[in-house]
Formats: C-alpha cells, sequence, structure tokens
C-alpha cells in the first residue's frame, strides 16, 4: 500500500506534467578530468533536457561526484564544455540546488538560520524568509527545531535539513547526490515525494543514487557511467522498448534445470537462467515473438506461472558495469 | 515564480563576511577569551598586589640581640617598625641583586610587605656574650622569634664590617627573616656611620647620586623630555597590539576553514558561492574581528595614557601608521592561515605547515630590544624587508623615534610589503581553490607550489 503524498507536495495539476523546453538544462561536451595518475572522467558528453527528472547512475568511484562537480563549476574540467541553462554554473549558482555526497552543515548553528543563511546566499530576500523556513520544516515533519543547534538532531533529520537548504531558493535545476543515503523507509519516502513534487513546480533534477528500484520509480532518463566513461544514457522508455520482450519469465512446476534445456533444444531462447527460487529466465530466440514463445513455453512443461520479463535496472545496471561474469552471478546461466 | 532575486557578488561576499564575524564575535568563548580576559588581567594586577598586601603575616614576638654597646636594637626596632615604600624595596633589590634561587624568592616575598603589616616587636639588648645559650634555648621555647650575637668588631667603624651571627628558629617565614635580618644590618650601618664621628645624613645627602633629567634634541633643535621607560615601552607596545590582534583573527580564521572543510559545508558553500567569494568574505569578516580588538586595545592604551597624561607619546601618525600596518600584517598573516586551513584536514597537520612561517614572524618578538634600541641599524632595516615579519618591524621602527628612519626606507617597506601582502593573498586564493575540496593526507611544498602557480 503506498501512503497518501502529503499535501505539501501535491503539485498544481497544471503543474503536474511540465512540457519541456527544447534548450538543455544541463549540457557537458567531451569533458574530462584528472586527479594526478587517475583519470576520473574521460570524455563525457551528455544532455539533460530541462524539467526531466535524470537518475546519474553507477559504482562507487565511477566519477559521478566528479562529474557533478564539474556541472556545479566547482571543480573546472581539464578539458571539455560544461554548460549549465545555457550558461555557466557559476553565473547559474542561484538558480542551482545542489545536495552534495558528503553532507555537510554548520554544527553550532541553529537549523533556521543556517537554512536562512544558504537561502540568502542564493538571493532569497530576507522579508519573510522565517516564515518560509518555518513552513518547509513543517512540510518535511520537523516542525519547532528551527532555534534548535544542527548538532542536536539525528542524521536523518540533519539530512532533511540539508535537501531544505538545497532547494529553499526553489531552484529551477536541482542537483541531488544520494538524496536517500542514510534515510529509513518513512523518510525516504518523504524525499522521493519532494522530488516529484520539485520536478512538478518545473525544475529540472538530477540525481545519482544505487538505488534502482527508486531510479526506475522516479526518473525521466537514466545515465550511467563506470569507470569514467558513460555507458547508458537513455529514457526508460527507450530502456524498456529496448529491453522489454526480449525475454520470459517461467516458473514450471517441475524441474527448472530440464525446462531450461528443452528451451534451449527446441529454439524457444538462446539463453537460458536458472534461479534458485525455481524461476527461469529466457532470452528470446531471434525471431521469435513474445506471444509465440509463451505458447512454446506452456506447451513444454506444466506451468505455475509465465510472464513476459520487465526491463529491470539492477540487472541492467550489474550487466552494464559488471559484465556477464556479474550477470552470471545472478544465476546459472545455460547457452543454446 | 520564486521569490528570488541575484545575490550580487559583493552581497555574498558582504552575507559571508557577516556570517563569519556574528558567529565568532558574538559568541561567549570570543567575549570570555577576547573582551573578558584583558579586563581580568587589568584586574589581576591592580587588585592582587593590594590583596596580597593585606595578606602580609603579622610580624610579633620578641628579638633578644648581644650588643656590647646597647644601640643597635633601638635602631632596628625604628627602622623595622619605618614603614618601607615599594620604591625603596625595588631600589634595595636593584643595588643588591638575589644571587641565587633562593634570595630571588626571598626577594619576592619581601616586596609586598612595603604597605600595611602589623609589626609588634619586643627588643631585648644583652652586652654578656655569655646570654647566647639562654637565647638559644629561648629560640627552642618559641619565646625569642629571632637573636643575634654583634661583636665589638663588627661596629668597629675601622675595620671591614665583620659578619655578625643571626639566629632564628625553623618555624620562622623566610619574609620575617629578611625583614628583621634587614633591620639588624641597617642598624649596624647606622652605629658604624655614627661612630665614626661623621654625620650619618650627611653621608645620606652626599651618597644620593641624582637622577638626571633627560632631554633629547632632535635634528632640527627641538627640546624634549625623554621619559626612557617609556620611549621602551610605546614601540613595544604597538607591536604586540598589531601581533595579538593580527594572530587571534588570523587564528580563527585557519580554525573555522579547517573545521568548514571537517565539516563537509565547504561543498555547500561553494555550490553558492565561488572560493573567491567565499576567500573574501572570511578574511573581511576576520578582519573586521581584529579591527574590533585592536579598536578595544588600543582605545584602552589610549584611555590609560590621556588619564596618566602621557598622550603626547602617542602622535597622530603613530595612530596612521598602526592602521596602515595593521592592514599590511593582516593580508599577510590571513593569507597564509587561509591557505593552510584550506589545505589541510585537521589542526595538527595545520601546525606542521605554520610552524615555518612562525620562525619568521617570532622575529619582532624576540628582536624587539635591539630594534627598539636602535631602529636604524642594520637588524632593524634587513628585518623591515623580510616579509611576514615586515608590518611588526616597520611599526616598532617607526614608532621607536630615537631618530627618524629615513624617509626612502619607510616608503620602500611599506611599497614592498604591500606588493608581498598583495602577492601572498593571490597565492593564497589560488590554494584556497584547489584545497578547499580536497581530503585526506595534507600536500607537500610541491602539491602547493603546483596548486600555486600550474593549475
Amino acid at each position: 500500500m503506498t501512503p497518501s503524498t502529503p499535501a505539501a507536495f501535491q503539485p498544481h495539476p497544471a503543474q503536474r506534467f511540465p512540457s519541456p523546453t527544447s534548450r538543455p538544462a544541463v549540457l557537458l561536451e567531451s569533458v574530462d578530468k584528472r586527479f594526478g595518475s587517475v583519470h576520473a572522467v574521460k570524455g563525457i558528453s551528455l544532455e539533460i533536457a530541462e524539467r526531466s527528472l535524470c537518475g546519474f547512475l553507477g559504482p562507487n568511484g565511477a566519477g559521478k561526484s566528479t562529474t557533478i562537480r564539474m556541472i556545479m563549476s566547482i571543480i573546472a574540467p581539464d578539458a571539455g564544455r560544461a554548460e549549465v541553462m545555457g550558461s555557466s554554473a557559476l553565473a547559474m549558482k542561484d538558480r542551482i540546488g545542489y545536495l552534495p555526497e558528503e553532507r555537510g552543515l554548520y554544527r553550532k548553528m541553529k537549523v533556521g538560520e543556517f537554512v536562512g543563511y544558504m537561502a540568502r546566499l542564493k538571493g532569497v530576500p530576507a522579508a519573510g524568509l522565517a516564515r518560509r523556513i518555518d513552513d518547509w520544516l513543517e512540510r518535511l515533519e520537523l516542525p519547532g527545531v528551527a532555534k534548535r543547534r544542527c548538532e542536536e538532531l539525528s542524521k536523518g533529520q540533519q539530512q532533511k535539513i540539508q535537501l531544505l537548504a538545497s532547494i529553499i531558493h526553489e531552484p529551477d535545476l536541482l542537483i541531488l547526490d544520494e538524496p536517500f543515503s542514510g534515510l529509513d523507509p518513512l523518510n525516504g519516502r518523504l524525499v522521493l515525494e519532494l522530488i516529484r513534487s520539485e520536478q512538478a513546480r518545473g525544475a529540472t533534477i538530477i540525481f545519482s543514487t544505487h538505488q534502482m528500484h527508486t531510479a526506475e520509480a522516479l526518473c525521466d532518463k537514466v545515465i550511467l557511467i563506470n569507470k569514467g566513461e558513460k555507458v547508458l544514457d537513455a529514457s526508460l522508455a527507450e530502456l524498456r522498448a529496448r529491453y522489454d520482450d526480449r525475454g520470459l519469465v517461467c516458473e514450471p512446476l517441475g524441474g527448472a534445470e530440464e525446462f531450461a534445456t528443452n528451451a534451449l533444444r527446441t529454439g524457444l531462447a538462446s539463453h537460458a537462467r536458472t534461479h534458485d527460487n525455481g524461476t527461469v529466465d529466457l532470452d528470446l530466440a531471434p525471431g521469435r515473438s513474445a506471444t509465440d514463445a509463451m505458447r512454446a513455453a506452456l506447451d513444454l512443461a506444466p506451468m505455475r506461472s509465465v510472464g513476459l520479463r520487465r526491463m529491470n535496472l539492477d540487472d541492467l545496471f550489474v550487466e552494464l558495469v559488471g559484465g556477464a561474469d556479474a550477470a552470471q552471478k545472478k544465476g546459472a546461466k545455460i547457452d543454446a | 515564480m520564486p521569490d528570488r532575486t541575484q545575490q550580487s557578488y559583493l552581497g555574498k561576499v558582504a552575507l559571508i563576511a557577516w556570517r563569519e564575524f556574528r558567529h565568532t564575535a558574538l559568541t561567549k568563548g570570543f567575549i570570555i577569551g577576547a573582551v573578558a580576559v584583558p579586563i581580568l588581567m587589568f584586574g589581576v594586577f591592580a587588585v592582587v598586589p593590594s590583596l596580597m598586601s593585606r595578606e602580609s603575616p603579622p610580624l610579633v614576638g620578641s628579638i633578644a640581640i648581644i650588643d656590647p654597646t646597647g644601640s643597635i636594637a633601638p635602631r632596628a626596632k625604628a627602622i623595622l617598625e619605618k614603614p618601607v615604600s615599594m620604591l625603596e624595596v625595588v631600589e634595595e633589590f636593584a643595588e643588591n641583586p638575589p644571587q641565587s634561587a633562593a634570595e630571588q624568592m626571598e626577594a619576592v616575598s619581601t616586596l609586598p610587605s612595603a604597605g600595611q603589616q602589623k609589626i609588634e616587636v619586643a627588643w631585648r639588648t644583652e652586652t654578656d656574650p655569655a646570654a647566647l645559650d639562654a637565647i638559644k634555648s629561648d629560640l627552642e621555647t618559641g619565646k625569642l622569634i629571632a637573636g643575634a650575637s654583634i661583636g665589638a668588631d663588627t661596629l668597629d667603624p675601622s675595620k671591614p664590617a665583620a659578619p655578625f651571627e643571626f639566629f632564628i628558629p625553623s618555624s620562622l617565614s623566610p619574609k620575617h627573616v629578611t625583614q628583621i635580618s634587614r633591620a639588624i644590618r641597617k642598624a649596624i650601618e647606622e652605629e658604624r656611620v655614627a661612630r665614626s664621628g661623621v654625620d650619618s645624613a650627611l653621608i645620606a645627602r652626599l651618597s644620593d647620586a641624582p637622577e638626571p633629567k633627560t632631554m633629547r634634541v632632535s635634528p632640527e633643535g627641538a627640546v624634549a623630555k625623554e621619559i626612557t621607560e617609556l620611549r621602551f615601552m610605546v614601540p613595544v607596545a604597538f607591536m604586540f597590539l598589531l601581533w595579538i590582534t593580527v594572530f587571534t583573527s588570523a587564528n580563527y580564521l585557519l580554525t573555522t576553514t579547517i573545521e568548514e572543510k571537517s565539516n563537509k559545508v565547504m561543498e555547500v558553500l561553494l555550490a553558492a558561492a565561488s572560493p573567491m567569494q567565499l576567500l573574501v568574505g572570511k578574511i573581511l569578516g576576520y578582519a573586521a574581528i581584529s579591527a574590533v580588538m585592536l579598536v578595544m586595545y588600543g582605545g584602552l592604551g589610549i584611555a590609560g595614557l590621556s588619564a596618566a597624561a602621557m598622550l603626547d607619546l602617542v602622535p597622530f601618525t603613530h595612530l596612521l601608521y598602526l592602521v596602515l600596518f595593521f592592514v599590511m600584517g593582516y593580508l599577510m598573516v590571513a593569507a597564509m592561515m587561509s591557505a593552510v586551513g584550506s589545505a589541510v584536514s585537521d589542526l595538527r597537520e595545520a601546525q606542521s605547515l605554520v610552524g615555518p612561517v612562525m620562525m619568521v614572524l617570532i622575529v619582532p618578538v624576540m628582536l624587539w630590544l635591539p630594534i627598539v634600541e636602535n631602529p636604524n641599524g642594520m637588524l632593524a632595516t634587513v628585518t623591515s624587508y623580510i616579509p611576514p615579519a615586515t608590518p611588526f618591524v616597520m611599526i616598532m621602527r617607526l614608532t621607536a623615534a630615537t631618530e627618524p628612519i629615513p624617509l626612502w626606507q619607510t616608503i620602500t617597506a611599506t611599497l614592498w610589503g604591500f606588493v608581498c601582502a598583495i602577492g601572498m593573498m593571490w597565492i593564497a586564493a589560488r590554494i584556497f581553490r584547489v584545497g578547499v575540496l580536497m581530503q585526506g593526507k595534507p600536500p607537500s611544498p610541491k602539491e602547493l607550489f603546483r596548486w600555486a602557480f600550474v593549475r
């Protein structure tokens, strides 16, 4: 059951599906960055449309945070060009909200002062700011903490304060580096809804995460980086079109191994993977339609269930990042 | 539409500066450290001597003296009961400086006795040397607090004064021992002078060396009264004022920069402001703190001089020099501290980088005496051109004023100092820009050089 979205995060109906504009919110052209002998980012080019929600994925040390820092103009690329909303990020700082991977706040500062300071730096007028902060704290289920020192809050509360500091000025571009790390499921859901409402408001959002299911649930587009290189850049719709319908998930009543062998022998599948839970993944042989394949599978053995395999970012991530070896670890693979 | 405007470049700098000022200067720690401590120290210096004087233990008891003439006891009694001024005590120490650590302790313990002390001593004179055993016995039983045996040779003015025997119980305090022995020694001295037939008052008058009334004649022919001690104190006070205000503030700059790095708040700030805005804002914020301290401490000093009608010791030009070299000194030290703070991850690492610079900065503190004594000497001239010691040495040279510093030296040292300060700020900005995002081991000097000049 999905909890109801807090009223504060409900976007205005007219804002619910903002139409993207033609100008990219973020444009990277052959951006390159080295730290000594480490080649952190290798000539990455990408384009993120305005008002889109883009997942920035990749394993630890892939170069995500470095790329984000270059988008933010916190560090300069050694080569290539980074542009935000048609200009340098330095000129656009006040229109960007940023939650860095390594969370930081002034521990001795009061929460209200800290958020107010960040808001003022981003150009929010002082008049009415305290009221705005109180409203936001209410929305984030942190009422009455404005007068408390940051160090007095729990880690999860501090994280929400940092997130608030990145959105208090209603940015046009919101970059969130691992916004869900360290949050319990309830707060994770709160942040997820907040991200949705920010997109509904009209902001372009880029967020990096290791949680593939979250990326799948939120993103219009995903960019996958591995070892400093872009290995995937596609919308979820494109990914589904590319990877859905190309496989079946079958749960035979009999032996899984026997079913997998028969599926390969009869030319139903080009590859088959058996799993510990008794299911078998079949990669369809070229030329086989999904409908035919389902009928053929039912003819091969009695089934508890048979269905089309859906594109799964988790699997895609493992396959693209870890290669075939990693994919095999998920199940015993049998080739035709 | 979002309710916001674009924050201007200087607007951000001002916001950062104000935050640094507010969260440093308006905290309990700063108020206690920078405001209350000097006031407390002043209070301690003003009140404690008086309290110590009141705490002087009373001198009560009987003293026996074996003296064939019977004249020493009355003289010693008069000397002991006569109030001794602090000046007399100090002069005596100057004439007979303590030779050992024990003597120094004794001397110091006597100082506060100048003033109020209850003295009720009964003096007993014995003429027979055989009474010495009885005296020793009375000392053991506590009937006497001291005893002395003075031979005829000691009092004979035709011979050098022979030592006399002085007996005390182990319980007598060092302070009382010094007081009693001093009274007896002075009494013997008076008796010898009297026996020689010379008027002791005349001797005192004749042996009183007059104090010089020094007048300094400037090259222009002007004659001014010389106050030697204060002439030394003024430049040193200026230098320390500069040193303390600059370093207190720059130290805050160092520690808060390190704190912002270790708290990971630096990246959040850099998402809102450029490294240059951050650096300038921080430096201005702490400059304001430094200026507050300068005005506060300097104001206290000037108020003190005004109260003592000695304001002429600090002409207006001195204050201009103070402001000029404060700006120069602060820029130099702040540049170093911000660069180091941005490059390291904790204070321990900072110490190793700050250490060599501190060696140069400590020069004016260690060499103040020769610089003030000879502001135009080779040492003073050379150190004037070694940054970051330049402002601290120059303020001493210019305010020492024993002789005017050549104008060309004042101009070149000042210009050179500001050129160096600006250069140091430029290097600091380059290092800061890279260093604030660096984590892990501190950079080597080679890496720092690369940050500053290559990337």
